[in-house]
């Protein structure tokens, strides 16, 4: 029986596992550390698309990557990129309900009828530096803004279908596996909000 | 720019779609993608500090668990109410009757055969306590 010289000691031992050959651990640690290198420019994107607000996105991407960090690194990685979007999806939801909420409280107080969340934003803030294509890149950049402003009002769950399936490049399956839903739930929910985005923007793109 | 793998059977709607959500990724400022690698730090670095911790200082995630439980159980004793029913003797109960047996068994009253009194006369004193009991003599 070996002896410890604290219990801490004796519960770290007992707790961390046995040292896996070849440094799996730290093989593990690099592997997340390239998934989230990977993912977290289009997860930010797409939480922008949903929240619009820059700051916004970015606490709920990073609050996405802890929680994906601390309690599912462990699973096979395979399961990494339908669990992130999950919570990502949790939190962008959690953030609307917060915002609903604020403005229904902020109504009833005196002097608060300008709501920073409809304030119109100025498209020209997105646009790149001028170069030797700017028109095109400025049509371009107002053609995404346009996009983003017709998915923020679609329903979440078809929001959600559209950007994992076209923006991500998920599969059906990974879909559902993200959106906690079947893969005919999916297809539906794509196909509404092609059939929704199309009709809105179709004419002006 | 990248190139992006198209499935097929797409229409172009959706393949521009994903061109102009793919130019927006890239076109995400230095700002932007600074503190997105600084969240990834910190995420990867919490990962590191839960595993590294044993298993009993992890148990902040049973706080809540242990705070619903307790107020279930005081839920229950205010509703319920502390069981009822004959309690125990209690030192005030016990004190008259250690002090008789004190008078019964001092000696120092001129009745050193107290006890045997007592053992003796059991009919005397069974009468003398009802005559007590019953008022004064007529």
């Amino acid at each position: 029986m070996p002896r410890f010289d604290t219990l801490a000691r004796a519960w770290m031992v007992w707790d961390v596992p046995a040292p896996a050959p070849g440094g799996a651990v730290l093989d593990q640690t690099q592997e997340l550390d390239r998934f989230l290198a990977e993912i977290e420019r289009r997860a930010f994107r797409m939480a922008q698309a949903a929240l619009r607000d820059p700051d916004d996105a970015l606490d709920v991407v990073q609050d996405a990557m802890l929680k994906l960090a601390r309690n599912y690194a462990a699973r096979p990685s395979a399961e990494w990129r339908p669990l992130f979007y999950r919570i990502l999806e949790n939190g962008i939801r959690d953030l609307q309900r917060r915002r609903t909420v604020r403005k229904k409280f902020m109504v009833w107080l005196p002097g608060s009828n300008e709501d920073p969340d409809n304030q119109a934003q100025d498209p020209l803030d997105n646009v790149p530096d001028a170069g030797p294509d700017a028109p095109e890149l400025m049509m371009r950049s107002q053609a995404m803004e346009q996009l983003e402003v017709s998915l923020r009002g679609l329903p979440a769950r078809q929001r959600q279908a559209f950007m994992l399936r076209n923006f991500e490049g998920m599969d059906v399956a990974e879909t559902a596996a993200a959106m906690g839903c079947s893969e005919g739930s999916v297809k539906t929910h794509y196909s509404r909000a092609v059939h929704t985005l199309r009709e809105q923007l179709g004419e002006v793109w | 720019m990248k190139e992006y793998t198209q499935d097929t059977g797409q229409s172009p709607f959706e393949v521009h779609s994903r061109e102009l959500f793919h130019e927006s990724v890239d076109a995400v400022d230095m700002r932007m993608r600074s503190r997105l690698t600084q969240a990834r730090h910190a995420a990867l670095d919490a990962a590191a500090a839960a595993k590294r911790r044993p298993w009993l200082l992890r148990m902040g995630t049973w706080t809540p668990a242990a705070g619903v439980t307790a107020a279930a159980l005081l839920g229950a004793v205010l509703w319920f109410g502390l069981p009822s029913g004959n309690h125990g003797v209690t030192a005030a109960d016990s004190q008259p009757s250690l002090e008789d047996l004190d008078i019964v068994a001092s000696s120092d009253e001129g009745a050193g055969d107290a006890f045997e009194m007592l053992q003796n006369d059991l009919d005397f004193y069974d009468f003398s306590d009802k005559a007590a009991n019953s008022g004064p003599a007529a």
